[in-house]
């Protein structure tokens, strides 16, 4: 059934600073399958793009990674690579999409030399059929008139436009695994919505997988197949779309649904999550969620919670799941969605 | 762009009027006569004014001085008696501007190399004695460091000649070096804020990401854009280097023009102070006009207007 191209085992990424060592990542663990798209969502500061940097080799000089963390990707531990090994992954095997397209850009290299880069470096080709190739690539991602503009620098271009050229140089050499951090944050929301659908037709035209990273869970719905929830360097929940986003089971997934507008929230029940996220050069015992969350058992400030199986595909980590727990009542958002998902449930019955 | 070129040089010519008619006119306050021998008589003096045309009023002393200088003549020395201005400034334009464009083009060489090599080894040891190099290239005046080198390498140990001009190759070298050395703490400086900003910005994140070597990183993105700006440097740093330079001309006994203009305050020699002054600044603006066109030719984002 599932076919994973990626796993992710229990990856810990610790950062050395003056003030001590800061745990951004303690303990991920995921499968990312063929053909899929993974959300991965969370506050700021979760630790999202510390996995995605640590997934393409390119983590801060102070960062330690622990023995025991395994990147398993075809038959072999991304960790143990040398550079000039992660060298032929990056932009070819691996590619990754960044969020700024106004900085992403080299202002002094055209921008059909900046797309032909991967090519020259990863396929081998010469000069000018990487620059052949780069401007299929352009075509392909909906630059208007592309022979015309493949001479073009970057400051000649929109946001939306240049955009268009990062996902071009990222596809390039044809890599499994995209990874996206943020990739519209910095766009206007038509233009999101313009890449983001860019994104998905070009997913079905190369079966590659999608790493997508993003704090707003409206564009989630649209793009992923599976959503993981991170929270203070962990994952907390993770499970379908659907799963996540009708029958959430986590508080802080249902704190992020909350305060995320849907076409039926009145104005005004928008709820921001209350509270801080903890400092990561200690985190707390327990469940490091519990300081801010309402329905915080006695055990959550002592002992960490495993994940507890909502079903095949769906976990959580809280101890609300716990069979000795107390039934509680989820916000009213909530249990709307709860009930829809009684309605999908019984549908598919 | 020959449009922009073209404006641009229009207004050069009128800030060199403006240039000529404040040294002119400040020639005028300036103390002191040229003719303060003694020996002279009333009537030798008169004599002597009229020659130069000082028993005009002022007001057409100034028009003639302009439209002398609009046809490059810019009087006749009062010390080299006979001698055109313009000559004298002819004969040693020459020698200054290739000690000039020497210094330059050594200083900011080596001021890349030493730039470069600074940031990739960013706050290691290297870096740390490139910044007090850097540091102290820029705080010491190139003619302290004119003679510490004369001293060093002329008596110390005499590997070098330190006087004279157009014999050899080797009598360059001294007051190039005193020269070249504050351009190369400049752009060494420069250079090295410029290329560790582009070594952490999002494109070579990007590069990296395109699976590009370091190496190939610092040569295809890093370097090209650490060193267009080091561009806007080349006019400030010319103008250190003329003022630099009269007094460099005078340690190592170079006829070059700053040394001519060193000797022409003293004796109150107003035609060659008038005229070097012009020359200086013509030269500056000229330089900053050239690097602005050769910014927009390297810099694909500035474009002349
Ligand atoms: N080089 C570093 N040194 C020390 N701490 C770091 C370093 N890089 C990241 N961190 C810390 O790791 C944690 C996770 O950061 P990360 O950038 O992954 O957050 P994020 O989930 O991507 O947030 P955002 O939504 O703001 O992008 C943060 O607490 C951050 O301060
Ligand atoms: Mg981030």
């Amino acid at each position: 059934m599932s076919n994973p191209i990626l796993k992710v085992e229990n990856l810990h990424v610790n950062f050395n600073t003056y003030a001590g060592t800061v745990q951004a990542i303690r303990d991920v663990s995921f499968d990312l399958n063929k053909g899929e798209t993974l959300a991965i969502v969370g506050e700021s500061g979760s630790g999202k793009s510390v996995t995605t940097k640590t997934l393409m080799g390119l983590n801060a000089k102070n960062a330690s990674i622990p023995d025991n963390s395994r990147l398993l990707f075809k038959d072999r531990n991304l960790l143990d690579l040398t550079e000039e090994e992660w060298q032929s992954v990056r932009g070819n095997e691996i590619a990754m999409i960044f969020q700024d397209p106004m900085t992403s850009l080299d202002p002094t290299m055209k921008i059909g030399m900046q797309i032909a880069e991967p090519l020259m470096k990863h396929r081998e080709m010469k000069k000018e059929d990487a620059l052949a190739r780069a401007l299929e690539l352009m075509q392909g991602v909906g630059i208007p008139n592309a022979e015309e503009h493949i001479n073009d620098y970057p400051h000649q271009w929109s946001g939306g436009m240049r955009q268009r050229a990062v996902v071009a140089i990222a596809l390039a050499a044809d890599p499994e695994i995209l990874i996206a951090d943020e990739p519209t944050t910095a766009l206007d929301v038509t233009i999101q919505a313009q890449i983001l659908t860019l994104m998905k037709k070009l997913q079905r035209e190369t079966s590659s997988s999608i790493i997508f990273i993003t704090h707003d869970l409206g564009v989630v719905a649209g793009m992923a197949d599976r959503v993981a929830v991170m929270y203070a360097g962990k994952i907390v929940e993770y499970g379908t779309v659907d799963e996540i986003f009708f029958n959430p089971q986590h508080p802080y997934t249902w704190g992020l649904l909350n305060s995320m507008p849907t076409t039926d929230t009145a104005v005004g029940t928008l709820e921001a999550i209350p509270g801080t996220p903890p400092d990561l050069l200690e985190p707390p015992k327990g469940d490091a969620f519990a300081p801010r969350n309402a329905f915080a058992l006695a055990i959550d400030s002592k002992e960490e919670p495993p994940f507890f199986k909502v079903s095949d595909t769906h976990y959580a980590a809280t101890w609300l799941l716990d069979e000795r727990a107390p039934k509680v009542t989820p916000p009213a958002q909530i249990q709307k969605r709860w009930a829809r998902w009684q309605e999908i449930q019984g549908q598919e019955a | 762009m020959w449009k922009y070129i073209l404006k641009r040089l229009g207004w050069l010519v009128f800030t060199l009027f403006l240039v000529i008619t404040a040294t002119f006119f400040l020639m005028q306050i300036m103390p002191g006569t040229p003719f303060n021998n003694p020996k002279l008589t009333p009537d030798a003096l008169a004599q002597l004014k009229a020659t130069y045309g000082l028993d005009l009023p002022l007001w057409q002393q100034y028009l003639n001085y302009l439209i002398g200088a609009a046809h490059g003549d810019f009087g006749i020395s009062f010390q080299y008696q006979n001698q055109p201005v313009s000559m004298l400034i002819g004969q040693r334009l020459p020698v200054s501007a290739a000690l000039g464009a020497q210094a330059l083009v050594v200083g900011v060489v080596a001021g890349l190399i030493m730039g470069a090599v600074s940031a990739r080894n960013k706050n290691n040891k290297i870096d740390g004695v490139l910044g007090i190099l850097s540091t102290l290239g820029i705080s010491v005046p190139s003619f302290i460091l004119g003679i510490v080198l004369v001293y060093l390498f002329g008596f110390q140990w005499p590997i070098f000649p330190v006087s004279g001009w157009g014999d050899s190759f080797s009598e360059t070298i001294l007051p190039t070096i005193a020269l070249a050395v504050s351009p190369a703490a400049i752009t060494t400086r420069f250079v090295r804020s410029e290329m560790i900003e582009s070594l952490s910005s999002d494109y070579v994140q990007l590069a990296k990401a395109k699976g590009l070597s370091d190496k190939e990183i610092v040569n295809k993105h890093a370097y090209r854009n650490s060193m267009i700006p080091v561009l806007t440097l080349i006019g400030p740093m010319a103008a250190g280097l003329l003022t630099g330079s009269t007094l460099i001309e005078q340690i190592f006994s170079i006829p070059g023009i700053g040394q001519q203009f060193v000797l022409s305050i003293p004796s109150k020699d107003f035609p060659v102070i008038m005229g070097t002054t012009i020359v200086y600044a013509a030269m500056l603006m000229f330089m900053i006009l050239i690097t602005d066109i050769l910014t927009a030719i390297v810099d694909p984002r500035v474009r002349l207007q």
